[in-house]
């Protein structure tokens, strides 16, 4: 009695599936789990073919290579050919007489980057309290520049084609960066426009 | 796959562009030392060297297939080679055509990643057909005698024409130096390293000259911990006779005397004894260590210095590097207004550190400039005045002492005309106008009058041309000579003409500075800059004309608040301190004293620039990474002195109820997290410590009073739970109210937080700072 009460809930097994599944072990079990020869050059022609298809990288205009990260509990995409080196920010040394959008300066082997704060840059509202403890050291020939994320997760492959041109909810500064958003959703900025936007650069001196 | 071929191409193309830029230059260098000499055969060994590089260039741009450089080059390569077989000599025109040529090559090179613009190939078009038509023939005859009444600039039909070039002038020996010399060294001897890999050399080799400070850190530990134990071997040194004193008491006693307790003392007591040995031995291994930890200190000194010396060598570049692009830049500016301008390098190979070097490049151009256009006189005016009709533009550097270099640009022009930068000196208030009234007590001086032209605003130049003249180059010369650590003065040439004279370090240099503290932020003053470091009482300041002044050394000096200019928060303790310290920065009447909140030290700093998106900062030169590893800003002198003056003037800021101020302590180990919560616990009126992480916070915790913890959950070394549990055990902490601030936010981990013995949860996702502010309020 018991017994029937528990399998009640899984009676909808595929006995088929079963039986081929249980097939498939014993032959693998019979060959000692090494395919046949027929099936070794299948597999390999398959993993040559794989191996030999280019990479689809950013110029061939299908897909894009983007850095992935996230801010204040957003997914942002970032061309990953811009990306220079992405390292975990442990000391900062603040600037006084600049803009907020400049978080301060770091020493990376050596050489002064500047630590660019997107959010106040585009004006988002900084609602929650990130972690914003790495820094994307962005540059093309001209720029350098570090932006803040709160994580990085990873790079990743988007086909361009899967790219919506924008949504509602994205306004303000962040639209004139924006190359598309993709359907999960990830909002993926212009790296190069950011590079080569003269309002991102600081250049004064007082007035005599 | 095609998409690698292009990227082949891009990198043969660039290359390509180092390459044929080189030969580019070579072939401007040669192409202006020929129009300059006259002997045959000098001029027979430049025309060889021309045509090689023209050969060259056309080979290296069929390989890359630049058809439209490869035809041009092609049609120079057939003008030199007819050259190069008689005793053929160029007119202006020619010469005019040549340079001509160079630069639409330069400009095609420019742009060598894109096909060429029609109007580019209609310019190579032209360019082709009038260098076939107009190569030069064979001039049989001598060279006739020149004339000086040829007028250079003259556009003349492109014919045979003698060399207009007078033979007597400035064929001195250093004319070869503008000449490039057959590279000596092709071959296995160099190697070609891309600059940033270079760079990154010296960044690197720079890092370790923190390893260096680093490891006398490490001595200096080991040092303290053995001195810890040689303490401890000393009290231990005391006791022990009275120790051995009581064991032989104890083994002296009857067996059948003993007492209860005796063998456990025995058994204390021999342990202790043990245990000096122990001690012993540690002082010694300390002492070891310390030896081979000064020794490793001593050699990665060494090593480090050593090393960072060769890697600045390697990036020493001769001045010739720039230098090779200012004969051209002479000759196109003279020949547009007019004017002719021999132009000689002496010292072309002094050698000087390459970042230096780049950074010279715009002032060395401005200051040729400068003497180009405000020094050098038209011909007939230099006539007029009984000079040689060619002026003359001198650039000579050499080595000096003190490891510097002086690079003195002088011309024999006209020189600066003092009564003009006097009057514009009055129009701009920047002096009192010239021989009024009483004369020397008001009126400038001259050399203060020639100083004059080095502030902005300052030109005498009655129009603007498109080379000068507007009045705010020399401006930027010097700051950014300064800013190299250098200086600049000008005077009176000996030909009667104007002279800069650039002193500059030859190594990008380390300076002194002197490190200040204000509120939290550190700041490096460079020490040429101040006159005086010192501490006053407080109750001298005095107020005048709502102006705050402070008696020094007999003087009254404006006081300026560093924070307060730098617009960031000053130490608020440091308001209540009897004396306060000041920096004074500046010179003569311009000086004013800065109060800091404290000075941390003079120091060796190196100046590094601020990164390419901070090109120029208010107040901020540059920064310095110190020993420790931690960059320090340099502030810049002349803008803090400008700024001082602006800022409004206002007393000194209220000290509130301050005693009365709770403090708390944040632990949170994200820096942009920590220095949030900061600031909007200041605002709130809290008198805010932080710390880095769980351990950092329960040490500080022990050490000071505080009336809250408001703390991180995940952190490294001692989490926020742990954290909370801690302060809870600790009998002198165990009332203190705790908030935990956390990304975590599952009801398990709040349950956990309260059973760690939490006040208070916030969750980071929905953080929002009045939640925070209301629960601390709540709690204290």
């Amino acid at each position: 009695m018991s017994r029937e009460k528990a399998a009640a809930p899984r009676r909808s097994i595929d006995w088929s599936d079963v039986h081929r599944r249980l097939e498939q072990v014993r032959h693998a079990v019979e060959n000692d789990g090494t395919p046949d020869a027929q099936e070794t050059a299948r597999i390999l022609a398959a993993r040559a073919q794989a191996l030999a298809t280019p990479k689809l990288a950013e110029s061939d205009g299908e897909t894009i290579d983007v850095i992935e990260f996230l801010l204040s509990g957003e997914r942002y995409g970032m061309g990953f050919t811009y990306v220079r080196e992405v390292f975990p920010l442990l000391d900062l040394t603040r600037l006084p007489c600049t803009p907020p959008f400049v978080l301060g300066i770091v020493n990376v082997r050596g050489e002064i980057v500047s630590v660019v704060d997107l959010r106040k840059f585009f004006d988002l509202p900084e609602n929650g309290l990130g972690d914003l403890n790495k820094v994307i050291v962005l540059h093309s020939t001209a720029m350098t520049f570090g932006i803040l994320a709160d994580s990085v997760a990873g790079v990743r492959t988007v086909p361009r084609s899967e790219l919506q041109p924008s949504l509602p909810t994205l306004t303000g500064l962040r639209e004139r960066y924006l190359l598309g958003v993709t359907g999960d959703p990830m909002v993926i900025l212009d790296a190069a426009k950011l590079l080569a936007d003269p309002r991102l650069v600081i250049d004064e001196s007082v007035a005599p | 796959m095609e998409k690698n071929d292009e990227a082949f191409r891009k990198r043969l193309l660039a290359t390509f562009r180092n390459e044929a830029a080189e030969h580019v230059q070579a072939l401007s260098s040669g192409l202006i030392a020929l129009e300059k000499t006259a002997a045959p055969e000098e001029r027979q060994g430049i025309v060889e060297t021309v045509f090689r590089e023209t050969h060259s260039l056309k080979g290296a741009a069929r390989a890359v297939g630049k058809g439209e450089i490869e035809t041009l080059c092609q049609s120079m390569e057939s003008f030199f080679s007819l050259l190069k077989q008689g005793k053929a000599s160029l007119s202006a025109g020619q010469f005019d055509l040549l340079n001509e040529t160079v630069d639409v090559l330069s400009a095609l090179l420019g742009s060598v990643e894109e096909a060429p613009t029609k109007a580019q190939l209609a310019a190579v078009r032209e360019l082709r057909q009038r260098l076939s038509g107009n190569g030069p023939r064979n001039t049989e005859a001598p060279a006739p005698v020149v004339r000086n009444d040829i007028p250079p600039d003259a556009q003349a039909p492109p014919s045979p024409s003698p060399p207009e070039d007078t033979a007597g002038v400035a064929i001195g020996p250093t004319m070869g130096k503008t000449l490039p010399d057959p590279p000596p060294l092709r071959g296995g001897d160099t190697v070609r390293v891309p600059v940033a890999r270079l760079d990154a050399i010296l960044f690197q080799s720079e890092s370790l000259l923190a390893a260096k400070l680093t490891a006398h850190q490490r001595v200096m530990d080991i040092r303290a911990a053995q001195s810890d134990v040689i303490a401890l071997a000393r009290q231990r040194a005391r006791i022990a006779p009275e120790a051995r004193a009581l064991l032989r008491r104890l083994e002296r006693r009857e067996p059948g005397n003993r007492r209860k307790g005796d063998t456990r003392l025995r058994r204390l007591l021999e342990y202790l004894q043990q245990e000096d040995d122990f001690i012993k031995t540690h002082a010694m291994r300390l002492e070891a260590l310390a030896k081979a930890a000064e020794h490793d200190w001593r050699s990665l000194g060494s090593t480090a210095d050593g090393l960072l010396d060769d890697v600045k060598m390697a990036l020493m570049l001769p001045i010739s590097s720039i230098a090779e692009v200012l004969p051209k830049f002479v000759r196109d500016g003279s020949r547009s207004q007019g004017k002719d301008v021999d132009f000689r390098i002496r010292g072309a190979e002094t050698e000087i550190d390459r970042r230096i070097l780049e950074d010279l490049r715009d002032p060395l151009i401005h200051l040729v400039r400068n003497s180009l256009d405000h020094g050098i006189e038209k011909p007939e005016t230099r006539l007029a005045a009984g000079k040689p009709r060619r002026g003359l533009i001198e650039l000579s550097a050499s080595q000096i002492e003190g490891g510097r270099i002086e690079i003195v640009i002088a011309d024999d022009g006209a020189g600066i005309p003092l009564d003009k930068v006097r009057d514009v000196a009055h129009r701009l208030q920047l002096a009192p106008p010239s021989g009024n009234g009483d004369a020397g007590s008001t009126a400038l001086d001259d050399a203060a009058c020639l100083e004059l032209i080095f502030q902005s605003g300052v030109s005498t130049s009655p129009i603007v041309t498109d080379l000068s003249g507007r009045g705010l180059g020399l401006t930027i010369v010097r700051e950014k000579v300064e800013r190299l650590g250098g200086s600049v003065s000008v005077g009176a040439s000996p030909a009667g003409g104007t002279r800069f004279r650039l002193v500059l370090p030859l190594t990008l240099a380390t300076f002194r500075g002197v490190h200040v503290r204000c509120g939290e932020r550190e700041f490096i003053f460079p020490s040429a800059h101040l006159t005086q470091v010192a501490r006053v009482a407080r109750q001298a300041i005095a107020t005048v004309e709502n102006r705050e002044t402070i008696p020094l050394n007999g003087q009254a000096l404006s006081l300026a608040r560093l924070a307060q200019v730098l617009d960031i928060p000053a130490d608020k303790a440091q308001a209540r301190t009897e004396s306060v310290q000041l920096v004074v920065a500046g010179t003569a009447e311009n000086r004013i004293a800065f109060q800091v909140d404290e000075v941390l030290g003079e120091q060796e700093v190196l100046v590094k620039g601020l990164g390419r998106q901070l090109r120029r900062v208010r107040n901020i030169a540059g920064a310095t990474v110190l020993g420790n590893g931690r960059v320090v800003p340099i502030l810049h002198v002349p803008d803090l002195l400008k700024s001082a003056r602006h800022a409004a003037p206002s007393p000194e800021p209220a000290t509130d109820a301050d005693a009365a101020r709770k403090s708390l302590l944040v632990a949170e180990d994200s820096i942009t997290s920590r220095l949030l919560l900061k600031g909007i616990l200041e605002t709130a009126g809290y008198n805010v410590k932080t710390a880095v992480d769980g351990l950092d916070a329960y040490t500080q915790l022990r050490t000071e009073p505080f009336d809250l913890l408001v703390s991180d959950v995940d952190m490294p070394r001692m989490n926020g739970f742990d954290l909370t549990a801690k302060v809870r055990a600790d009998k002198a902490l165990a009332d203190l109210p705790v908030v935990l601030v956390t990304a975590l936010s599952s009801r398990a981990d709040l349950e956990r937080g309260a059973e760690a013995g939490a006040n208070a949860y916030i969750v980071k996702g929905s953080f929002d700072q009045s939640n925070l502010l209301t629960a601390i309020r709540r709690l204290l």
